[in-house]
């Protein structure tokens, strides 16, 4: 009886989470049709059909996104900005976390707690004075905006390896000493290898963000010479505001084919990662 | 090889508590120590003052004749073995143990020559590929202790190495660690709470509490002549009896009176307190219920059996002697019931009598 009921609310859950996702699946499979369909096929109307024969324009779309508008060139400065902006996340944020959770004094709490502030201020508070500093500073450059990535990815990545530096032993590290290791020794030969887990999953978590960030770079870039792929997109308009639909869908899709690839390789590990953070921390 | 000694040495920390106040102590080269105590004695913040992971607060610590308050953990040629056994969970077993060599720069032939050897003596050769989390709780303490093995120091400190271990797998490692030292003829210095380990590895026992040495000396000589209540307490499984008895004169010597019993004795240093309460004190293992089996004169008293445990070869009696709660051990073959009140003995050559304000001996 009581399995009986057990197996109908599960059947009533399904059915509402199977729905959810078609929900959430939706616009991102309407985006991959509508990239395989013929610009004059794409509109309002014909927006959520299926492609047919007459209206399947093969991948015509994605050669004409790859082509036009310099996506290589983009795809370039987007690889550069988050590779740069990630490794420094993960390098400098993975030692500030080590000196915050070893060195215990009332400062190094307190700049605990600043990036766990840092976390919760909307970007759009800061944005204005931020494009000005970075202006002053050039730091408007593909190769070294990373420095603002930085600041604004170190919260989370802080916040995380601090949780999960504090379930790894003192003791392990002490070891390292008696064996000869000098900080930076031990820092890169046993506390970074201890972190793998919970670098795979800020690596991953950061690389999402800065990959699909469209303000920033925005705000900050000089948006005649350096676009991004999330900038680029945009620009698939011809003259007089029109929109070159077709192959703005097939740039989106190439735009999350990366991702996704990256999230799927590490999907293990951030989940392992993240527990190990919120349980131990 | 190396002495060490502790000069006036005084650990304060930060937060402003005095773990070890003043402390002055002088092992010598080859000898096991052990540091034995109640947590939060200082014995711990001792062993991590000579490996150099707590600085010294004042005084001076040498490690042969050089004196090593400034010197760094590894500059001071000790290798260390802790509780949790500390091994590079990323590194196989191999790797662990070479790792401080590697450190050195040691030619990789001299490095797998060490490995191997350390390896074969504690039997780890079938795991040198493995990683710690593919051990067993013993077999990660072996390559704990291997991997400051094969260091060759000067000093070798562990600290509770056995305390995550089974009370089998415990005893096994025990013998391992005493034949380890004999092999390496090295300082061993020793931590544990465990007052068994103590007794059976040690050359020589530091008993502490609240930072304090209590008493330093050989096993047996901490066993006989404790210097205090708490040592004669802490010292021996199950622990000693005390009971407070007031002294009196009788002709030459002295008798202590607790109830209807008086235990006649002939101590000159008890003069001084005839009238007064003082406290005796004596081991399970000294109270017979055969009066054939004593040493010293026997001297009988009634008590009653509140509760018994058979373990075996002996039973212990939890007594009740005129108010006052006292344990027997006495063999197996005399039988006794619980709820039943019995006559026993004291043998009076066994007696220790402290002084019931300050708690030191006053005679054995």
């Amino acid at each position: 009886m009581k399995k009986a009921k057990e197996k109908k609310s599960n059947a009533i859950w399904s059915v509402i989470l199977g729905v959810l996702s078609i929900a959430y699946m939706y616009p991102i499979v309407m985006i991959l049709f509508n990239s395989l369909k013929a610009e004059r096929a794409i509109s309002t109307n014909t927006a959520f059909k299926l492609p047919t024969a007459e209206t399947f324009a093969g991948l015509a779309n994605y050669v004409n996104a790859i082509n036009s508008q310099g996506f290589l060139k983009s795809l370039g400065y987007s690889l550069l900005i988050t590779v740069t902006s990630v490794a420094a996340i993960l390098l400098f944020c993975a030692m500030c976390s080590w000196y915050i959770t070893r060195v215990k004094t009332k400062i190094s709490n307190g700049i605990y707690l600043l990036f766990a502030f840092s976390m919760v201020v909307p970007f759009q508070m800061v944005m204005f004075t931020l494009s000005q500093t970075a202006d002053m500073l050039s730091l408007n450059k593909p190769w070294n905006i990373w420095i603002i990535y930085l600041g604004f990815g170190a919260g989370l990545a802080v916040f995380m390896f601090a949780g999960f530096m504090k379930s790894i032993p003192l003791e392990v590290e002490e070891a390292s000493m008696i064996d000869g290791c000098n900080p930076l020794q031990t820092f890169f030969m046993i506390v970074m290898p201890m972190l793998k887990p919970t670098m795979v999953s800020v690596g991953i978590l950061e690389a999402m963000w800065v990959w699909n960030d469209y303000l920033l770079p925005t705000l900050v870039l000089d948006i005649k010479k350096y676009r991004t792929i999330p900038m680029l997109i945009q620009y698939f308009r011809g003259s007089y505001g029109r929109v070159e639909m077709g192959p703005m869908m097939a740039c989106i899709m190439l735009t999350v084919i990366p991702i996704v690839i990256i999230y799927l390789a590490g999907q293990k590990h951030i989940i392992k990662g993240v527990a190990a953070g919120a349980v131990k921390g | 090889m190396a002495s060490i000694t502790f000069k006036n040495v005084v650990k304060t920390y930060d937060n402003g508590v005095t773990v070890v106040p003043d402390l002055n102590l002088e092992i010598k080269d080859k000898e096991f120590i052990v540091l034995v105590g109640p947590s939060g004695c200082g014995k711990s913040t001792t062993l991590r003052m000579i490996a150099g992971l707590e600085d010294v607060s004042s005084g001076e610590l040498f490690i042969g004749d050089k004196v090593v308050n400034t010197v760094a953990p590894k500059d001071r040629d000790i290798a260390m073995v802790f509780q949790s056994y500390a091994l590079y969970p990323h590194m196989t077993v191999r790797d662990n143990m070479a790792f401080a060599l590697k450190l050195r720069k040691e030619p990789q032939e001299e490095i797998d020559k060490k490995v191997n050897e350390a390896a074969k003596i504690l039997e780890l050769e079938k795991y040198l590929d493995r990683k710690p989390k593919a051990l067993s709780g013993g077999q990660r303490q072996r390559v704990a202790l291997g991997r400051a093995m094969v260091r060759k120091p000067a000093v070798f400190l562990l600290d509770e190495p056995l305390s995550n271990l089974d009370a089998k797998l415990r005893t096994e490692m025990r013998s391992q660690i005493a034949a380890l030292h004999k092999r390496l003829e090295t300082t061993f210095v020793y931590v544990t709470h465990d007052q068994t380990e103590a007794m059976t590895m040690g050359d020589r026992i530091v008993v502490m509490k609240d930072g304090y040495v209590q008493q330093f000396d050989t096993p047996q000589n901490l066993y006989n002549y404790p210097c205090n209540m708490f040592v004669a307490g802490f010292i021996g499984s199950p622990q000693m009896n005390f009971m407070d008895v007031t002294v009196e004169k009788d002709g030459d010597g002295q008798v202590l009176v607790f109830g209807d019993s008086r235990v006649a004795v002939n101590k000159p240093e008890l003069n001084e307190y005839i009238g007064k309460e003082v406290v005796m004190g004596i081991r399970p293992e000294d109270i017979h219920a055969n009066s054939n089996a004593h040493v010293g004169a026997p001297s009988e008293f009634s008590a009653f059996i509140n509760h018994m445990e058979m373990m075996g070869s002996e039973n212990y009696l939890y007594l009740d002697a005129y108010g006052q709660k006292m344990l027997a051990r006495i063999p197996a073959r005399y039988e006794f019931s619980e709820d039943t009140t019995v006559t026993l003995s004291i043998d009076t050559g066994k007696i220790h009598v402290f002084d019931k304000e300050t708690q030191k001996i006053i005679c054995h």
